[in-house]
């Protein structure tokens, strides 16, 4: 069995051949081919990374497991980073000041499930409730503007390799490297499999559970910081990451009810994501437009790669708290009527 | 000895009854003591016209709640809600008002999307978080499609209907929220839907061993949902006059809150629809208090994140005593 599944197609396979494939679609509608596209792409493409993994590593500690409260803390580690960034005079403190809102929002979260145990999703809600709040508050009569040097290295791209795409491309390796090499990787996922058997081992899923929340906010803060950068702090500014970094994670092969942590699939499916856009705005789509796509893409993705086969029963569980019930979606035998 | 314990059966609650109905009445508690400090600070408030004014925004919140609660009561949740209110909302403002048969059929193809919505999460072992994400996009996308940006106008019964003052000085809004919610309550505590509904959140197998199909019943929940998502966006449209799919996107998760507030639960099997009610208006009735206070819009988000955290902690302290 183990065997067989080495032998299988990676994980993340589909959704690097989706974006070749909208890669390939853009050269032939644009009728030239040439790698500004792809520059472009990897420009943009390393914040959702960032917030992706995070997101990823939260979503594979196990079914239930969420971080909804990326998108405002993103916002507001721009505001923060820009800010201080403006007042101190350096970038590096703008950074350490977003940094550590992250990490206090993501406190607020864990605090809220380990110790009131409200569930993920409502206490990351009441999380980003709290940081939306503080970026409203910030943007009122916000002045300062992005350090040029820092805007200048997000944007340097020598021989059209952006440096800072290369940067989060090590930074993935080395979350891959930590999730399959390290005894906390391990534990991180055996967590993610199967709580209470993780617990009789001796994991300490609580530790887990901080650990994978703490890295969300901060990864969330820090992309969001490094985005104002590029571009200009605003309170919406991660309004559209909640939900792409959720379906990038899933496009890339991470699944749902925890276990399995696909780093190299967020790179697919970021890339998946921003090639779609770009393809989408030169074939003069709308904003509309693209997003009946995307859903319908995300949906259809969902309905090839989810766990259950498509022909024939045996469902696999969504929600391994029920394994035993889903296994008879489809009564072997008819009650009698 | 039998006896014995009959008699104890008869003289006790029946189980889970204080776990059910006691979350519900905490929020109960803090919605009148809202109510009380709001009446405080502006006595004006205990009017026909007062009370409509600041309850009439809640009304869609409260219906869409009441969808959430139906999805929250078969083990799933809805994160589309959000857009899907607002998507109504532009359907509602041009072809209901315009083409009044498009614009039915168009609510039905959307209440059939939720149903075939069901079917994916049920066939496909999908969870409902994923696939309702999924599906806001398409609500989003759609709805600016109708409206690309906010306009469009109510038809005139939902004006009529927004003008509307019931006998006896009961506010409208209240008259409103309290028929869907008897309705849902209805349909998911006294019906056989309901059972079904409930005990696929809590146990599919006695479901599948009752002999009713999992998938039929999740897509008739998806539906219900659905029908409660239209007519949260019909009084959305009547409270704002026109459409705008971008109108609510918070519901998606102020909704859940009311849930939680209102004694629901994220494992399913359980439906509190008065709680919900009671979860929604409270945490309608914040904003109002918060403005009443004079505090700054822009901390009405946290206020409420707290307050979700601090009721939440509280009935932890109260089932920890109780036990």
């Amino acid at each position: 069995m183990i065997k067989l599944e080495r032998r299988a197609i990676p994980p993340w396979t589909w959704s690097f051949l989706a974006a070749i494939i909208v890669l390939v679609l853009t050269y032939i509608v644009s009728g030239r081919g040439g790698s500004q596209t792809i520059t472009l792409a990897f420009t943009i493409a390393p914040y959702l990374v960032l917030v992706g993994l995070g997101q990823m590593l939260v979503m594979s500690a196990g079914p239930g497991n969420i971080d909804v409260s990326v998108a405002k803390v993103f916002s507001l580690g721009g505001l923060i980073a820009i800010a201080v960034g403006d007042v101190t005079g350096s970038w590096v403190l703008g950074l350490a000041a977003a940094v550590a809102a992250g990490f206090a929002m993501a406190s607020i979260s864990v605090i809220a499930i380990l110790l009131v145990r409200i569930p993920p999703i409502v206490a990351t809600l009441a999380t980003s409730l709290i940081a939306s709040a503080i970026s409203l508050t910030l943007a009122k009569g916000f002045q300062g503007s992005p350090d040029p040097m820092l805007k200048g290295f997000l944007s340097w791209a020598p021989f059209g390799i952006p440096a800072f795409a290369v940067v989060v491309l090590i930074f993935t390796v080395l979350v891959s490297l930590f999730l399959k090499r390290t005894i906390w990787g391990a534990q991180m996922l055996a967590v993610g499999q199967a709580r209470r058997a993780a617990e009789y081992a001796g994991v300490n899923a609580s530790k887990v559970m901080v650990f994978v929340y703490l890295t969300s906010g901060v990864l969330a803060a820090l992309a969001g910081a490094l985005r104002a950068s590029f571009s200009a702090p605003n309170v919406e500014l991660g309004n559209d990451y909640l939900l792409d970094s959720i379906a990038v994670v899933v496009i890339g092969g991470t699944l749902m009810t925890g276990g399995r942590a696909v780093p190299a699939g967020v790179w697919g499916g970021a890339l998946f994501f921003i090639l779609l856009d770009g393809l989408l705005n030169l074939i003069g789509w709308s904003y509309a437009g693209q997003n009946v796509l995307k859903g319908f893409l995300v949906l259809a993705v969902l309905f090839l790669a989810s766990g259950a086969p498509i022909l024939g029963r045996g469902a696999s569980s969504s929600k391994p708290d029920h394994t035993i019930a889903d296994d008879h979606t489809e009564p072997e035998i008819k009650p009698l009527s | 000895m039998n006896t014995a314990i009959l008699q104890q059966a008869q003289l006790t609650w029946p189980r889970g009854l204080g776990r059910r109905v006691l979350p519900g009445c905490l929020t109960l508690v803090a919605m009148v003591l809202i109510l009380i400090v709001c009446g405080m600070i502006q006595p004006r408030i205990w009017s026909q016209n007062g009370l409509t004014l600041i309850m009439s925004p809640i009304v869609a919140l409260a219906i869409a709640s009441m969808a959430q609660m139906v999805m929250m009561s078969i083990g799933d949740i809805d994160l589309g809600i959000g857009f899907f209110v607002g998507m109504v909302t532009t359907i509602v403002a041009t072809l209901l008002r315009d083409t009044p048969v498009l614009g039915v059929l168009a609510l039905a193809g959307a209440v059939l999307a939720y149903a075939l919505l069901g079917a994916l999460v049920q066939l496909r072992a999908v969870p409902s978080l994923i696939a309702t994400l999924g599906a806001s996009f398409v609500w989003l996308g759609l709805g600016l499609f109708v409206l690309p940006v906010p306009g469009g106008m109510a038809p005139d019964w939902l004006f009529a209907y927004a003008f509307w003052k019931p006998p006896l000085s009961i506010p409208a809004p209240l008259v409103t929220m309290v028929a869907a919610t008897a309705l849902t309550w209805f349909v998911t505590r006294r019906t056989g839907l309901g059972v079904r509904f409930r005990s696929l959140g809590s146990n599919p197998v006695a479901l599948t061993r009752s002999g009713s199909s999992l998938v039929v019943t999740r897509m008739l929940a998806y539906a219900m949902v659905g029908v409660l998502g239209v007519l949260a966006g019909i009084t959305l449209t009547a409270e704002i006059g026109g459409g705008d799919v971008n109108a609510v996107p918070g519901y998606t998760l102020t909704t859940v809150a009311a849930v939680i507030l209102g004694g629901g639960m994220f494992t399913g099997g359980r439906a509190v629809a008065w709680g919900t009610l009671a979860g929604a208006i409270t945490l309608g009735l914040l904003t109002v208090l918060l403005t009443l206070l004079s505090l700054s819009s822009n901390l009405q988000p946290a206020v409420q994140g707290f307050i979700v955290i601090a009721v939440l902690a509280g009935r932890l302290v109260v089932e920890r005593m109780s036990r």
